[in-house]
């Protein structure tokens, strides 16, 4: 069957099919150049960047692996937003898909600066990274609060027409008020899950083993309780819902999709395999010819419908 | 150009995946196994380098076109520890990938490898036998810089830092220079390499010395002496051959030298940091390094794993 279409929209953003790199993962993109067809993908977001340069959190050490998955603590190093557009966006812009870029920032004020700098750009989306544990300011301080997450795409909406993309934070009580408060802002789609709050202690030294103390934990460790997170939210937007947290393979991807995600992004499994998008989009697609989908559209949320039956 | 410090704006050379696989698979005394795979790009030496009238510095992601062919000491390979075909599937240990530098080229196509046998990927790699394969990402990092003229090379090794001193002495060999190779370890059981003591004289690991390399060993078991201190013994020698020092080992050991060798002999340092990607995507692996505003850093997988001693900021560096 080649009438198969996978396209999704974000906002006017078009994908032609639901899988996104997520960003941190993925650096600037140079980064794994070669090493797959990363163009074949929906679109892949870019790390994310602040209005000024960071340093991020001292080593030694910034991850540490943990069983299937891994913690880190980078603290959002990054060469600031001016660097990115000179430096680092053109190149990444050489893929032949969708290039997104991921903002934060220590008040709605500054996010809605780099908004303003990117709307001129050729990004094709904004995703806005209110999740981020690692940070003492800013990040999920806001991601956790409703009204401060509402004020920070509120913020963004107003800086410029590109699609947003809010990306939230799963270490919350309830993540649907949230989810809501950022579409009521203007968000076009929301993201989710960023990395679980998280520790690993040093039993030698008995001292945590990253600098930061803390960090965020992802990777199929987190999936389950991601999926979750996921179903929770779609539940409680109407706006597209994007899902990850551990995904490893095409059925973890599809169980986001059945959750209520209309796209997934892929992180930690990169590290493993740098063509994990590819792989994943591939059984996706073997997926929907299996069980004769011409689209995705029949499965996104299925799960969560009361009487859906499996074909 | 410096190591670490790639002037103006580096085109990246592209990274190689590959599928390496195992020929040899040894356990060595100690606490070391040894892996020989089959990476024909990666062992295509420096013949074909010189041949296309390459100058040095062996740098591969400056070469240009087919920029991975070949490999140069100091660099790694990031290996997945389990099956290529179970990809599909994640482990619950292992995740991730692990750096190993090359320790030598085995002509015609063999690259080797030395496995600590510590941690779960060290030992599901040391289960693989031959015929098994491996998927590897690489050569990845800068690599020591070489300089074609350099009469004199001394090499400092402490311990585990031992893996790539084999592959970096063969190409010192082959650049004609005299490389003196100072290796120091707690016990000779920590060395990857035999150990010989004659009744007479120093000790030695016959080994390196084969490569075409003067080696002194001492443990501090044994002699009671720290490498460091064989080096600073030896410090006006090596001033006065103009020398050049390159180091692989702990961190106090790579401080002592920067501290010794100051501005006379310059030293470049094998960096090691836990790793994510190995790509400089990630961000995990950065050391400090000297900078005028603010703290700075650069990732050990990329930028490194080799500096040059000066832009490190040996007193926000770890020990």
């Amino acid at each position: 069957m080649s009438a198969l279409d996978l396209t999704v929209r974000i906002g006017d953003m078009t994908m032609k099919n639901p899988v996104m790199v997520a960003s941190g993962v993925f650096g600037y993109g140079d980064e794994f150049m070669g090493l797959a067809d990363y163009g074949e993908l929906g679109a892949l977001v870019l790390k994310t960047v602040t209005r000024e340069p960071r340093a991020g959190n001292p080593p030694a050490s910034r991850t540490a692996e943990t069983p299937a998955g891994m913690v880190n603590a980078i603290g959002l190093e990054n060469v600031g937003i001016e660097a990115f557009l000179r430096d680092k966006l053109p190149a990444a812009l050489s893929y032949h898909t969708n290039i997104c870029a991921s903002i934060a920032g220590e008040s709605p004020g500054e996010f809605a600066d780099c908004a303003r700098l990117l709307d001129s750009s050729e990004v094709a989306a904004i995703e806005i990274n209110i999740s981020c544990p690692n940070v003492r300011k800013g990040g999920m301080a806001f991601g956790v609060d409703a009204t401060a997450s509402g004020e920070v795409v509120s913020a963004v909406r107003a800086a410029t027409g590109k699609p947003i993309i809010a990306k939230l934070t799963p270490n919350v009580t309830d993540i649907a008020p949230i989810a809501r408060a950022c579409e009521a802002a203007g968000a076009d789609a929301i993201s989710l899950v960023n990395t679980f709050a998280a520790m690993v202690i040093d039993v030698e030294r008995r001292r945590p083993l990253l600098a930061a103390g803390t960090g965020g934990l992802s990777g199929p460790a987190i999936r389950p309780a991601a999926v979750y997170r996921v179903w929770q939210a779609a539940k409680a937007v109407k706006v597209p819902v994007i899902g990850m947290g551990g995904i490893w393979n095409a059925s973890d991807a599809l169980e986001f999709i059945l959750a209520g995600a209309s796209a997934v992004m892929v992180g930690t499994v990169l590290y493993a395999d740098p063509s994990a998008g590819n792989r994943i989009l591939a059984g996706i697609r073997d997926y929907c010819l299996t069980h004769n989908l011409p689209t995705l559209s029949p499965l996104i949320g299925a799960a969560v419908r009361p009487t859906s039956r499996p074909p | 150009m410096s190591a670490g410090q790639p002037k103006g704006k580096a085109t990246r050379a592209e990274v190689h995946r590959f599928l390496a696989e195992v020929l040899e698979s040894e356990r060595l005394p100690g606490d070391y196994h040894r892996l020989l795979l089959r990476a024909p790009r990666l062992a295509e030496v420096a013949a074909l380098r010189q041949a296309q009238g390459h100058p040095e510095p062996l740098v591969p992601r400056s070469l240009g076109e087919g920029g991975s062919r070949g490999a140069a000491p100091g660099q790694f390979l990031h290996l997945w520890c389990h099956p290529p075909e179970q990809l599909d599937h994640p482990p619950s240990a292992a995740l991730l990938r692990r750096p190993y530098s090359i320790s030598r080229l085995r002509p015609p196509d063999g690259v080797e490898l030395l496995i600590r046998l510590r941690g779960v990927g060290g030992r599901l790699l040391a289960a693989k036998r031959p015929g098994d394969q491996l998927d590897a990402l690489g050569p990845l990092g800068n690599g020591f810089r070489l300089d074609a003229s350099l009469a004199t090379a001394v090499v400092v090794a402490g311990g585990s830092g031992l893996a790539p001193v084999p592959f970096l002495i063969a190409r010192l060999v082959e650049t004609g220079a005299r490389v003196v190779c100072l290796v120091g370890a707690m016990t000779d059981e920590e060395v990857p390499f035999r150990v010989v003591r004659p009744r007479v004289g120093r000790a030695t690991l016959p080994e390196i010395e084969a490569l075409g390399a003067e080696v002194t060993f001492v443990s501090e078991a044994v002699e009671g002496i720290l490498v460091t201190q064989v080096v600073e013994l030896r410090l006006t020698e090596f001033g006065d051959a103009g020398a050049e020092m390159f180091a692989i080992g702990p961190r106090a050991m790579l401080k002592r030298l920067h501290e010794v060798t100051g501005e006379h002999i310059p030293l470049q340092v094998s960096l090691e940091e836990r790793m994510a990607c190995g790509l400089g995507a990630c961000r995990s692996c950065v050391v400090p390094v000297k900078s005028e505003s603010g703290p700075a850093y650069k990732t050990v997988c990329r930028d490194g794993p080799i500096f040059d001693s000066t832009i490190v900021d040996w007193e926000r560096l770890e020990p």
